[in-house]
């Protein structure tokens, strides 16, 4: 007997028992459903952190004060002095590879404008800001050398301090807001950015780092304006290691900082922020499998178990069929199909069922799911497998029955 | 065509082993008609099955077309209960899922090597077999949509799809009435003119009056091997 006649067959048996066939392939369907679903919204959240951290581009790098521990927490900040405005004028005229720099300080603050109260970040900045972030203003314009120079009230919003103090259609640009007490003319709105990896970039409003130093942060060390961050960014792509090369070695020496002695800054790129994301992406994909091969596990075992109450159910069927000829590879592979048909029918199912999901995910939440080839291609060969792997045991059970003894079965 | 010698069947279940055939010595030439009668539990069927290929002898040798299937392996026997025997039994032994044609067809799809028919001849055999036993327009009903006697002829259609030159029949006639019986035993005369070596079992004295020759057992012994005068 061909596959084929075999595989017609198999259909056969499981149409002619709907309902039983459709309960043992649950456990295939919902695993395989599960593992295209999962594994088009983990997919999708890499691409999409992917494409924000490339967004910046990769010659992106960030300063902070402290020494680096282990888990990127940083240490010591008290005891050490910090990186200081005369640090960041040191970069930018030492260091080769650097194209801009810029400095920041953040501060939670309370904003009022017309009775309206919220809390949000205040991004005391530079210029240079927008081109290094790649972040720039939907209207009005970003803070200027001008207003540095005067330590001008001026500030620029980020969407969600407008959606929060505004109401829906006012122009912000020309008014004026109430920070820690003193009014601020709003020059600028920002470009909706949404949320990065780390943060809602729409929620923060800007002001000039000069104008935050004098009135809202305060002068903050007797060694001078320390800030909290500094991005810089490398003149090119490959410019980004010998970048971090000079600023190291720059730090360590106006730090005073003798080998063997740390850092006590660190200095992270985008390309670290894209392995971070791609290896928990790959512990993401790990879990996942984990998780599916349970899932087929226990799906595999009930077609197993569907397959031995089948066999015992149709032992006269195997003796009528082995009284007329059938060989024991016959049988063998009669019981084989079946089962692989079963599994594989379940297991296309579960395919149309979790592409199905993931477009409904895509749709009706703020996930972005993105269904990948291979996540199919292996659910189709594990389905396969399972019920060839499964199979086998039930079908050589039927396939060593003796015809004589199958034929008095009732 | 069909020599046993000296055979015997021992079913050893529990700690008694049932003799069911004690040293068998039976000679079929081609073209015989043969009834084999005896009481319940002479061994008839026993002997029916080593006979089809369905079971091997305990002890003793079986030849068949000159060939010592005794120590044959399951598959060369299926081999040879698929093209060289017909088997018929007293429960037709149909499946019921499936058409009297897809019951015929069963043989012709597991038969293998140089006896196998092609797909296009396939269909047209089992439909000619049906033909054959008078079932040509029954042949997409199920066995639970025909009547017994033609549930009978379903499976004689099936064991001579492959042209067999022997048909083994046990009890052919035992789930039937006398006057199915008498139909059922008509078309075995047809086959037996046609050349076929017939051998069937029956308790049944009229059924036994159509064979040409009469072997009775009893306790697993052959006790007389007459030729009947009709
Ligand atoms: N599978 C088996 N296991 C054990 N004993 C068996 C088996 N098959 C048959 N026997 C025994 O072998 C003996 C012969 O049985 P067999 O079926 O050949 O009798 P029979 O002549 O066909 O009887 P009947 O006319 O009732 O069909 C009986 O004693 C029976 O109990
Ligand atoms: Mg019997």
């Amino acid at each position: 007997m061909s596959v084929w006649e075999l595989v017609v067959l198999a259909w056969q048996g499981i149409v002619a028992n709907r309902m039983r066939s459709s309960l043992t392939v649950l456990g295939i369907v919902i695993g395989i459903a599960a593992v295209i679903a999962l594994l088009a919204i983990g997919y999708g959240a890499k691409l999409e952190s992917e494409r924000q951290i490339q967004a910046l581009g990769l010659n992106l790098i960030f300063i902070r004060p402290g020494a680096q521990s282990a888990g990127h927490v940083s240490m010591g900040m008290g005891s050490s002095v910090g990186l200081t405005m005369s640090d960041v004028e040191a970069i930018r005229e030492v260091c080769p590879a650097v194209a801009e720099v810029a400095p920041g300080y953040d501060s939670t603050q309370q904003v009022q404008f017309a009775g309206q109260n919220t809390s949000t970040n205040i991004s005391g900045t530079v210029p240079e800001y927008t081109t290094i972030r790649n972040f720039h203003p939907e209207s009005g314009r970003f803070i200027t050398q001008q207003d540095m120079d005067h330590s001008t009230r001026v500030c620029v919003l980020g969407q969600t301090v407008v959606d929060n103090l505004f109401a829906p259609g006012e122009n912000p640009v020309g008014k004026k807001v109430l920070i820690r007490g003193e009014f601020f003319d709003i020059v600028g709105v920002m470009e909706r950015k949404g949320v990065t990896a780390f943060r809602d970039m729409d929620d923060q409003i800007f002001v000039p780092l000069s104008t935050a130093y004098n009135r809202i942060f305060g002068f903050n060390s007797v060694k001078g304006k320390t800030v909290q961050y500094i991005l810089v960014q490398a003149k090119s792509e490959e410019e980004t290691l010998p970048a971090q090369f000079q600023i190291t070695n720059l730090l360590r020496l106006r730090h005073h900082i003798h080998s063997p002695n740390p850092d006590d800054f660190y200095l992270r790129t985008q390309k670290d922020l894209l392995q971070t994301s791609e290896a928990m992406s790959s512990v993401f994909t790990l879990l996942l499998g984990s998780t599916a091969g349970i899932s087929l596990l226990v799906g595999g075992i009930g077609i197993m178990n569907i397959m031995l109450v089948s066999v015992t159910e149709r032992t006269r069927e195997i003796g009528i069929r082995k009284a007329v000829g059938a060989s024991h590879r016959d049988i063998l592979m009669q019981f084989v199909v079946e089962a692989t048909v079963l599994s594989l029918t379940g297991g296309i199912v579960g395919i149309l069922l979790g592409i199905g999901s993931s477009y409904a995910i895509n749709y009706f939440t703020s996930w972005k799911t993105e269904v990948t080839p291979l996540s199919v291609i292996m659910s189709f060969t594990v389905s396969i497998l399972v019920g060839l792997f499964f199979g086998i045991y039930p079908a050589r059970q039927a396939s060593k029955l003796d015809p004589i003894v199958a034929l008095r079965a009732e | 065509m069909i020599e046993l010698k000296e055979v015997s069947r021992v079913y050893d279940l529990d700690a008694t082993p049932v003799h069911a055939l004690r040293g068998i010595d039976l000679k079929v030439m081609s073209g015989e008609y043969i009834a084999i009668m005896g009481t319940s539990g002479s061994g008839k069927s026993t002997l029916m099955h080593i006979l089809g290929c369905l079971d091997r002898p305990s002890s003793g040798k079986y030849s068949l077309n000159g060939e010592q299937v005794q120590n044959y392996s399951q598959d060369e026997l299926a081999a040879i209960r698929n093209k060289t025997i017909g088997f018929v039994f007293q429960q037709f032994n149909l499946l019921p899922r499936m058409t009297a044609l897809d019951n015929v067809m069963l043989p012709l799809i597991y038969a293998r090597g140089s006896v196998r028919a092609s797909k296009e001849e396939q269909l047209p055999r089992a439909q000619n077999a049906l033909r054959l036993v008078g079932l040509g327009d029954r042949m997409n009903h199920r066995p639970n949509q025909l009547s017994g006697g033609q549930q009978q002829r379903v499976s004689i259609a099936r064991a001579l799809v492959n042209n067999p030159k022997i048909l083994l029949a046990d009890e052919p006639t035992g789930a039937l009435d006398s006057q199915t019986s008498k139909e059922i035993m008509t078309l075995l005369e047809e086959l037996f003119t046609q050349g076929i070596t017939v051998i069937l079992v029956t308790h049944d004295n009229d059924i036994a009056s159509y064979a040409r020759r009469v072997v009775r057992l009893k306790d697993g012994v052959i006790i007389s091997d007459s030729l009947n005068n009709r």
